[in-house]
């Protein structure tokens, strides 16, 4: 035991001391403790990625034996230790797996270490930087020729043609190891595996992303530049962030409210976008949702209410149980009566004490208003009172629901302005076999209609400076007539 | 038949005395021999089909994927036909060029020796070249309408797969081989090897669904050997 001690300190000894040398250089045995502790859950015992939680990930956790990696920014197959330390450090967006910044800087490189370990001959040469073209910063000329390229080498493909995901190669797509692998959603670049930055996009498309379709571009370019034109490109196909609301504001209008979600009236509210989650809780669970952000804009007028929602689906579907494909659907879920203090039905879908009301559309159906008392007793109400339209295209749905303020019966919420009411949010992908409990959703959210604008506004500033100059003037006067 | 035999060895001779004339080399190499195979396979042929969802212009409605071509009198297609362990001879690199026509990889299978080969796209729409491989770095590069031409280069011997992510049905294989001594057989499932130097040889046939078969033969100068394999699955 003693000797096994002493060895293993001489090891870590000798591992150590390139450490002093290279800042970079990690210890692989030191390396392995920490993996033992944070990585085998995932990554398995053997670094083959069959640890015990990897059945449930989408995607499947690394297998370092195979020594592919995604992210590099090198030009040979092996990544450098870099790539390696950021993907630890950052984490990898859109996946299960975490940043580990929290890890000492130094047990990050060990591990760096320990991970090449299981595929040592893959890194035997001294890895090459990949150079990548002379940098073009973005205006409107380099993002139209990027437009112009992203169409000649046919991104579309798998990305789309206004890059979400919906490509018509989408349902073929396989890793190495034979998974499904779905292509980026570029509308959304907060879920790039390897980062969101300029030089993280521009590397992607000069690289490609091993083990995956994504193929290299960098000699399948017309122009090397067209790289960083590509890049700009797809930075200007979406935001940076997807700036997440914490109220969903409810605007007040005076006109009628359009039911075309296409309408220019809409595309003036600002959007709240309002992140979902898989559900988790009861059987049968989605640990791998399709849907994880909702758009919405939301106004009323004097007689009702409207919800626009916009949200990324790849394909559009209605119920085919021999395919088993489901309808997509969205709802949203209100108390039926808003309560005076903090007490709200339990988010999911209520329970047997407290209901809730769900206003929802489903493809190929439309609107229908329900009453449920868990996700197993949904029970519709009699006689609507709700309507919308939808539409899809380019692997996006836009979706008008409608309702009056004032409801006629207790099942059914009436919104009064300036109060705090509880709203959540499910959504369901039937191309991805999403349907039931097998949905993504959100906890309680709060909406608040605004109150509306009158036009006193415009009446009492001007009849207080008024009375303010006349009260002056009487003043001035006593004044000089007492002189 | 018996003509066409006939008229086969007439070449081969001529072949074979050809090569003897004109070889300036040491005395002992002598004209080579030439192997005629005919692979061939009892079963059925496996051919996939599938409903094509994108540029259906180029690619057609239906994709087939050809997994075991069977021609008449059992004639396997397809087959790489190779004599591994023969050397000398002429020293002589073969080169191949696949083209990616049709949605389809052009021929499906080709041979080669180490060194470049070409990987053209005559469909104008994007393909992207993916191959597995583990002797030779495998790659996965896009191959959009405007290039037309890609040479790649495979050093190592070894059978490459060639997959496009694009049109996941698409399939092809390059064989890289040790040496200049092999064919790939024809709808017919025959394939001929020329100037293989005299000796006694294995011969091997590789199929990418029906694996490996060997038999031995002996090859004289000058003369064609006839061998025939069949197949089992």
């Amino acid at each position: 035991m003693r000797a096994a001690v002493l060895a293993a300190t001489f090891i870590a000894l000798v591992g150590a001391a390139p450490a002093l040398v290279g800042a970079q250089a990690g210890d692989a045995n030191a390396g392995k403790a920490v993996y033992q502790l944070k990585c085998v859950g995932c990554h398995g015992e053997k670094g083959d990625g069959k640890g015990p939680a990897a059945e449930l990930l989408v995607p499947q956790p690394r297998d370092f034996t195979s020594g592919i990696y995604k992210i590099r920014t090198t030009a040979g197959k092996a990544p450098s230790d870099q790539d390696l330390f950021k993907v630890i450090t950052d984490g990898m967006p859109g996946t299960s797996m975490p940043s580990w910044a929290v890890l000492p800087d130094k047990e990050r490189w060990n591990l760096v270490a320990y991970i090449k370990a299981f595929a040592a001959d893959k890194f035997k040469e001294a890895p090459k930087k990949l150079e990548l073209p002379k940098e073009v910063a973005s205006s409107a000329e380099s993002i139209k020729r990027g437009k112009e390229m992203f169409e000649a080498i046919e991104c579309n493909k798998c990305h789309g043609a206004d890059g979400r995901a919906d490509g018509p190669s989408r349902a073929e797509l396989k890793d190495e190891w034979g998974h499904p692998i779905a292509p980026a959603n570029l509308t959304k670049r907060w879920t790039f595996r390897g980062g969101a930055s300029r030089n993280d996009i521009a590397m992607r498309l000069g690289a490609g992303v091993l083990g995956t379709p994504m193929p290299t571009f960098l000699d399948s370019v017309e122009k090397p530049e067209d790289i960083w034109h590509l890049t700009n490109y797809i930075l200007s196909l979406g935001p940076d962030s997807p700036h997440y609301a914490t109220l969903v504001t409810v605007t007040a209008v005076s006109d009628a409210i359009p039911d075309d979600p296409n309408a220019d009236f809409w595309k003036k509210l600002t959007p709240n976008n309002i992140p979902l989650m898989g559900q988790v809780i009861v059987d049968p669970r989605n640990f791998n949702p399709s849907i994880d952000l909702v758009s919405v804009r939301a106004v009323y007028n004097d007689k009702e209410i409207a919800f626009h929602l916009t949200w990324d689906d790849p394909t559009q579907s209605t119920d085919d149980p021999a395919k088993k494909l489901f309808a997509d659907a969205i709802s949203l879920q209100f108390p039926p009566q808003p309560s005076s203090g903090t007490e709200r039905p339990y988010f999911l879908m209520g329970d047997a004490s407290d209901a809730v009301y769900l206003l929802r559309w489903e493809n190929g159906k439309g609107v229908a208003e329900s009453t449920a008392n868990g996700p197993a007793k949904i029970a519709a109400i009699a006689g609507a009172e709700a309507g919308g339209k939808a539409v899809y295209a380019n692997g996006q749905y836009r979706l008008v629901m409608k309702r009056p303020l004032v409801s006629k019966d207790a099942t059914r919420p009436t919104f009064s302005p300036a109060a705090f009411m509880p709203v959540a949010f499910q959504a369901w992908d039937g191309g991805a076999g999403e349907s039931g409990t097998r949905m993504s959703l959100t906890s309680w959210y709060y909406l608040r209609l605004e109150e509306p604008q009158s036009g006193r506004r415009f009446v009492i500033p001007p009849v207080v400076a008024i009375l303010t100059l006349a009260v002056m003037l009487l003043v001035v006067r006593v004044a000089n007539r007492r002189a | 038949m018996r003509k066409v035999i006939g008229t086969l060895l007439a070449i081969a001779l001529v072949t074979g005395v050809a090569l003897v004339a004109n070889r300036p080399g040491p005395a002992g190499a002598q004209g080579g021999g030439t192997i005629e195979a005919t692979v061939t396979y009892a079963g059925a042929p496996v051919v996939e089909k599938l409903k094509v969802n994108k540029d259906t212009e180029k690619c057609g409605t239906e994709a087939t994927v050809e997994k075991v071509v069977v021609g008449a009198n059992k004639g396997l297609a397809n087959a790489v036909v190779s004599v591994p362990s023969a050397k000398g001879g002429a020293p002589k690199a073969v080169k191949t060029t696949v083209d990616q026509h049709g949605c389809k990889f052009v021929p499906h299978v080709s041979a080669m020796t180490p060194g470049e080969m070409d990987l053209k796209n005559s469909d104008d729409i994007l393909h992207n070249i993916h191959t597995y491989s583990t002797a030779n770095p495998s790659i996965n590069k896009a191959q959009p309408k405007f290039k037309k031409v890609m040479a790649e280069k495979f050093e190592k011997p070894e059978m490459i797969k060639l997959t496009c992510d694009v049109h996941s049905w698409m399939l092809g294989w390059v064989a890289v081989m040790p040496n200049p001594f092999f064919g790939v057989t024809g709808a017919d499932g025959t394939a001929k090897i020329e100037n293989v130097p005299p000796g006694k040889y294995t011969v091997e046939v590789w199929h990418e669904t029906l694996g490996k078969q060997t038999k031995e033969v002996e090859v004289k100068a000058g003369q064609p050997t006839k061998v025939a394999i069949e197949m089992k699955k």
